[in-house]
């Protein structure tokens, strides 16, 4: 059997967007005779954290900076490229702490911050409310590139999260990642869209333009590939399930259905097929 | 909020959690918290398993309802697969004559009805008996044609009390549908939209027969079911489309802001 560790990290792991808090309290009403337990979830944490691209305000600034292993320099501190800064991050609260300046250098320096200003206009064009981020990985031989968008609306009980990320090769031109929908929908219920992408390409202009580019025309085709997704699962496999009224389009005649003799054969309803 | 009620917890977690693992996230809520196991069980609704009856080939659907021990009742012989030994437990998971009558009953019309809605697929009735009238579960499945790109179960749960008043039933129902669709292809990647949703009625109907009793529960459901399908077919293919249509946008959004402050013109030009 798992250990009550791994259950409730487990449950850390499965938190819908925008419902971390939730689920922790959860687990704390579910854990009050191991009061340790909690304060072993650091782990856990940092690990939802990293892949959810949580965002996060420096102290005194507005502009929400994104939390992902491609940020991280160890030790609980992360960086970001627009604000030229880093900052510690903890993982529990989900607050930055100790902002330092944070200068980019090296080979990809100009790609990171010319993808960040083209990456701006077309987050701009296409995400309501989203955060993103570029930054150099692997020994500034590559470029990361993050884009988060989260939509939170609990009172009327229902959350949502866009995620992309791409890994850019300036040597061979190749553009990697995945993108990945997550809506939690959960009046009188829990429904749950879980969507995930690979996306492979190559961009043929290795400018900052040139990524986005590609970038913006294969969000653009996955999102209406997504629409058509819904469309053919209502007209496929749900209609498939359950009709919404019997061939006939007339509700059933109960009073004739219910005085049939037992055993006997039903049919009026396969002579009704 | 330390005085917070475990199981409530408990449920308030299942309700945020991958719905599509229910099953999994009941095992490790139990194995976190023993003291629940009960409750849980008793209120937690999972994908209903199935199991052909020995006696007659057909298929029924297995439930907390129908369980004694580790044996479960075929609703088409009335028999435990595997058999029970005779004594106080069994007799008491077993309905009255009359009310298993009604049961028998109740099993053809929603065989009927399964074979109208679903076109395939398992049903089962299960009655049992109360001090002061009878209760029962309706239930039904139906896996979509494997082979195709998208796969999807439908479970229905409808739990029901049928109480005696002076001169009506009042029938307390609460159903729970359980509905998984997913699809995936080299264009979309993987698409899961899995969940459950549960709604409750309660309303007092003139019941004077067995036939009556049936046709009753019958309709409840039935009217149930077509407002559950509604409200599935919105959450699922409405509302969670729109989010993704709020987090992300297909067309510009300077594009679609210029055309609305262009209509807002038009409109208070057309006011002057």
């Amino acid at each position: 059997m798992a250990s009550s560790l791994a259950t409730v990290e487990s449950f850390v792991e499965g938190a819908p967007p925008g419902e971390l808090a939730d689920v922790i309290n959860d687990i704390k009403t579910l854990t009050v005779n191991e009061p340790g337990l909690i304060s072993k979830l650091g782990p856990a944490f940092e690990k939802y954290n990293e892949e959810q691209f949580v965002t996060t305000k420096l102290p005194g600034s507005s502009q929400q900076v994104i939390i992902s292993s491609h940020s991280a320099l160890g030790d609980g501190r992360y960086f970001d490229v627009e604000s030229s800064s880093s900052f510690a991050f903890d993982h529990t609260t989900q607050k930055a702490s100790s902002v330092q300046s944070y200068v980019l250098e090296g080979s990809q320096a100009d790609l990171a911050k010319s993808t960040l200003k083209s990456l701006a206009t077309y987050a701009k064009e296409h995400y309501p409310n989203a955060s993103y981020g570029v930054y150099p990985i692997e020994n500034d031989s590559k470029v990361a590139i993050v884009i988060v968008a989260n939509k939170y609306s609990p009172n009327n009980f229902w959350n949502g999260r866009w995620r992309s990320m791409y890994i850019f090769d300036p040597c061979s031109g190749s553009l990697e990642g995945s993108l990945k929908v997550d809506v939690h929908y959960y009046e009188d219920g829990n429904v749950r869209l879980l969507t995930k992408k690979a996306v492979s390409g190559s961009v043929s202009l290795g400018t900052g333009a040139g990524i986005c580019k590609e970038i913006a025309v294969g969000e653009k085709k996955y999102q209406e590939e997504l629409n058509r997704g819904f469309t053919s699962l209502s007209e496929g496999a749900f209609k498939g399930l359950r009709r919404q009224l019997p061939v006939t389009r007339q509700k059933i005649e109960w009073d004739k259905v219910a005085s049939y003799r037992v055993g006997q054969d039903i049919g009026g309803g396969n002579a009704r097929r | 909020m330390a005085s917070a009620d475990p199981f409530d917890s408990a449920l308030d977690l299942l309700r945020r959690l991958n719905p599509k693992h229910t099953t999994t996230h009941l095992n490790s809520l139990i194995s976190l918290a023993p003291d629940l196991t009960e409750d849980l069980l008793s209120s937690v609704d999972q994908p209903l398993a199935v199991r052909r009856c020995r006696q007659t080939g057909r298929e029924y659907l297995l439930c907390d309802y129908n369980r004694d021990g580790d044996s479960y009742r075929s609703p088409w012989s009335n028999e435990f697969d595997p058999p029970v030994d005779g004594g106080a437990s069994s007799a008491a998971a077993v309905p009255s004559d009359k009310v298993r009558r009604m049961e028998v009953r109740a099993n053809e019309a929603f065989d009927v009805y399964r074979e109208l809605y679903y076109e395939g697929g398992v049903s089962s009735v299960y009655f049992w008996n109360l001090d002061d009238g009878f209760a029962g579960v309706v239930l039904l499945k139906k896996v979509a044609t494997p082979g195709s790109s998208s796969e999807g179960t439908w479970d229905s749960i409808h739990v029901f009390e049928a109480i005696d008043r002076a001169r009506f039933t009042q029938y307390n129902l609460t159903s729970t549908v359980i509905l998984s669709l997913s699809t995936n292809s080299n264009n979309l990647g993987d698409m899961d939209l899995s969940g459950n949703m549960t709604r409750q009625i309660e309303i007092e109907l003139a019941a004077e027969s067995d036939e009556q009793q049936i046709a009753n529960i019958g309709k409840l459901v039935e009217d149930m079911e077509l407002k559950m399908r509604n409200l599935l077919q919105e959450v699922y293919f409405g509302k969670a489309k729109d989010v993704v249509g709020d987090l992300r946008s297909v067309g510009s959004l300077s594009e679609s802001a210029r055309d609305r402050q262009a209509q807002k013109d038009i409109i208070g030009s057309m006011g002057r």
